[in-house]
């Protein structure tokens, strides 16, 4: 049956068992079955995981790495969210900026940011620039497409009803459509984030110095298996991260909305 | 007729609307109502058809195909503040709170914060709400958002309320409660009132003046002035007998 | 807001096939109009579409026409997507019905699925070396997390006003998961299939970009290395096209499969 009115604590509990269990499973495999002979027993892992940070791996230590990951993110992610906001405003409020951007949205969308890569590469080289492009257009076109459909899911009697309380149009948009339209582009903000971030680690795989997607494929080529591990337990670590702080953000902000029940 | 002056004028009204399915499709027909000063004014009538395109003609949000609507002298173009109206679906801003509801007429219009909080505030208490300023809609009960939507029309002190079955999604006990409410602040607020209703029972309860509409095209059918004291009684022998007075005279055919 | 939309679509038609018209030319002025950018930079869209048409027989430089590469693609990426789904559909679902379960697998799930896809390419190349099996079992990672996301919460959906009406007319638990939860969850699954479908796909790019002897990816990495724009923007067309057609197939089994939507 499904759920009905069970404790938070023994969520909690029940869920720390999960992992424990989990781990054991895990540890259990490396120690008595022939994976132990590619697959490092998680102890081996986490306490890699949190060695680097003190002790680095390659000129960095683990928190640098994250770091480094979260800047070439969030710069290019937060200019494509504000583009994103501002044209799929544009777009929603005026047919004849829909006319004129929708065709190129609608034909570039469906090519994935990691299929951009070689390009992007040849127009920004190796550096930074590169990796900013990717996540900009990670980001941009979902964004701009749920603010729009944001846009357009206005109801009609909220603005028959704020046009009868004396608002001017200008107001209609300030007071009526963006509101609508925020928890629209959370959503977008939200799915963006996840797709920034798989993004960036497939960028930093194909070419970079530094960063959590480098200590993969580093680990990789010097078939070190623990490192790619760590790797991956500093991906989860840092996405589970954003991906909450975003949705606490959300949380705060459409309260009003009470979505996500 | 009385002496006040017509503050609402339909002047041969038609109302026609074009769906694809239909055609054509004439919703009102030569409609002539004259609406005075303070008075509390029932549409009243079976069904869907018309009653709300009457309403949403004075609002200002759909235009007559011909004849003329006219508020004051002047004919209807646009919504504005000097009409106010209650939703059947409320129409709350569901991102504000009760406060930011109330105050959004006199926001809009650039009223200073201090000066429209106290106003918002007193209609919040006419309404019974003091306590809920700052809870979002979405925690409230039907009755308590319906009495939000009718602080907010009342904040911008229109010269007429208009009511679109505003206690049409309420339950039987609340509806009973919230007529009585809205008399109350009627009485507190003198205001020109429209109110369209599908219940005769409503309709004798609140009612200065009933005007039956027909079926489409919709037009005035009967008119009845009701002079009981208020507050009414529903089992008062002359309600009763103007409760089946009305009734017969209604189209019953849907 | 809603203008008068019937009267003015023409007009609003035109200007977009204009905006698109204009674009191209654009394209061509500073391509081979003007010649202000060379093809190692910005190949013109004439010479990106005769390269198009004649990628399909010739197999210069990356040792494959275009055939041969979309379908090495679409090998790799429906094999590990079907596996994806038929174990991550059932797996949610179980995973939904059964509270201890649920409460018990979740976290897990939760910490794996912030993973993204390309980044278990590293350990299964690892694992298993370059080759089909180890993009197979990306992909297959990838699209199983979507499935199981989205079948979870298709079933967690579930009105509980129905489960009391199968309740009431005595089904079993199986007859309340196999005949209410499940057929209402479909739409949900649907969902899922589709976004399993671009993760599948996105990762796919993604893997043989990095390890790969033939595919989209790698042909598109191939000419990168050899300043073929050409082929590049070729090759991310057809990954775009290959895409939305693949999609659209699901969405035409899903108007044949979903019948009544959802109350």
């Amino acid at each position: 049956m499904l759920a009905t009115g069970i404790t938070k604590g023994r969520r909690v509990a029940y869920g720390i068992f999960g992992i424990f269990v989990f781990m054991c499973i895990w540890y259990l495999a490396t120690k008595y079955t022939s994976l132990g002979s590619v697959m490092p027993d998680p102890v081996t892992v986490f306490s890699g995981f949190f060695a680097a940070f003190v002790t680095p791996i390659g000129t960095k230590t683990m928190a640098l790495h994250i770091l480094i990951s979260l800047r070439r993110m969030l710069i290019p992610y937060a200019i494509g969210a504000l583009s994103g906001v501002l044209i799929g405003v544009l777009m929603g409020w005026y047919r004849f900026a829909d006319a004129i951007f929708m065709p190129y949205i609608q034909m570039l969308r469906p090519i994935p940011p990691i299929a951009w890569i070689p390009l992007s590469i040849i127009w920004f080289g190796f550096d930074e620039g590169s990796k900013y492009f990717l996540i900009f257009l990670a980001c941009f076109f979902t964004i701009a497409l749920t603010t729009y459909n944001g846009v357009h899911s206005v109801d009609e009697t909220l603005i028959r009803a704020a046009k009868m309380l004396g608002a001017k149009d200008y107001q209609l948009f300030t007071t009526i459509v963006l509101p609508t339209t925020v928890p629209y582009i959370f959503s977008g903000l939200q799915v963006a984030l996840g797709s920034a971030w798989a993004t960036i680690v497939a960028a930093e795989m194909i070419r970079s110095s530094e960063g959590v997607g480098w200590l993969i494929v580093r680990g990789q080529d010097v078939g070190n298996m623990t490192q790619i591990m760590i790797g991956i337990v500093a991906i989860a670590i840092t996405g589970l991260l954003i991906t909450t702080i975003m949705r606490g953000v959300e949380a705060k902000l459409c309260a009003w909305a009470e979505r996500g029940k | 007729m009385s002496s006040r002056e017509a503050l609402i004028e339909f002047r041969h009204v038609d109302k026609s609307f074009n769906k694809p399915e239909h055609g054509e499709y004439q919703v009102v027909g030569d409609l002539n109502i004259t609406v005075r000063e303070n008075e509390f004014l029932v549409l009243f009538g079976p069904g869907q058809c018309g009653k709300s395109t009457i309403l949403n003609m004075v609002a200002g949000f759909e235009m007559p195909t011909a004849g003329e609507v006219l508020c004051q002298g002047k004919p209807v173009l646009a919504p504005g503040p000097e009409r106010g109206m209650v939703f059947q679906n409320t129409a709350l801003f569901p991102w504000l709170t009760v406060m930011g509801n109330v105050e959004y007429g006199p926001k809009v219009q650039g009223v200073k914060k201090e000066e429209r909080r106290k106003r918002a505030q007193r209609y919040i208490d006419l309404v019974g709400l003091q306590g809920f300023e700052n809870s979002y809609p979405v925690k409230l009960s039907g009755g308590m958002q319906q009495r939000v939507g009718i602080a907010r029309a009342y904040c911008n002190e229109p010269l007429v309320m208009l009511l679109d079955e505003p206690f049409g999604h309420l339950d039987a006990q609340t509806r009973y409660m919230m007529q009585d409410e809205l008399t109350r602040i009627w009485q507190a607020e003198k205001r020109t009132v429209i109110f369209v209703t599908n219940n005769i029972e409503e309709a004798v309860y609140l009612a200065d003046r009933i005007l039956v509409l027909r079926n489409c095209p919709t037009g005035v059918k009967a008119e009845y002035d009701i002079d009981l004291p208020r507050p009414r009684n529903y089992t008062d022998p002359e309600f009763l007998r103007l409760r089946r007075e009305i009734d017969r005279v209604v189209d019953h055919t849907l | 807001m809603q203008k008068k939309q019937k009267i003015r679509l023409d007009r609003y038609l035109f200007i977009s096939v204009l905006s698109v018209c204009v674009g191209i030319f654009i394209w061509w002025l500073v391509t081979d109009g003007l010649g202000i950018f060379r093809s190692n930079v910005l190949p013109s869209p004439i010479k990106v579409f005769k390269t198009f048409l004649r990628k399909w027989v010739e197999t210069k430089p990356d040792g494959a026409t275009l055939f041969q590469h979309v379908f090495a693609s679409l090998q790799v990426a429906l094999g590990g997507y079907l596996i994806g789904a038929a174990i991550g559909i059932p797996l949610g679902i179980f995973m939904a019905w059964n509270d201890k379960i649920d409460m018990f697998v979740r976290p897990v799930f939760d910490l794996v699925r912030t993973i993204p896809g390309v980044a278990w390419t590293s350990v299964m190349v690892t694992l298993v070396g370059i080759g089909y099996m180890s993009k197979a079992l990306v992909i297959f990672i990838a699209a199983m997390v979507a499935m199981v996301i989205n079948s979870y919460s298709g079933i967690k959906q579930t009105k509980t006003v129905h489960l009391w009406v199968g309740q009431t007319f005595g089904a079993s638990n199986w007859d309340l998961l196999t005949k209410v939860a499940i057929p209402s969850a479909l739409p949900m699954i649907f969902t899922g299939l589709d976004v399993a479908l671009g993760s599948a796909w996105t990762t796919l790019v993604a893997a043989e970009l990095l390890a790969s002897t033939k595919g989209l990816g790698f042909m598109i990495q191939q000419a990168r290395g050899i300043f073929r724009l050409d082929i590049v923007i070729v090759g991310m067309v057809v990954i775009a096209i290959t895409g939305a057609i693949l999609s659209s197939i699901l969405r035409f089994f899903q108007r044949k499969f979903v019948k009544g939507g959802r109350m």
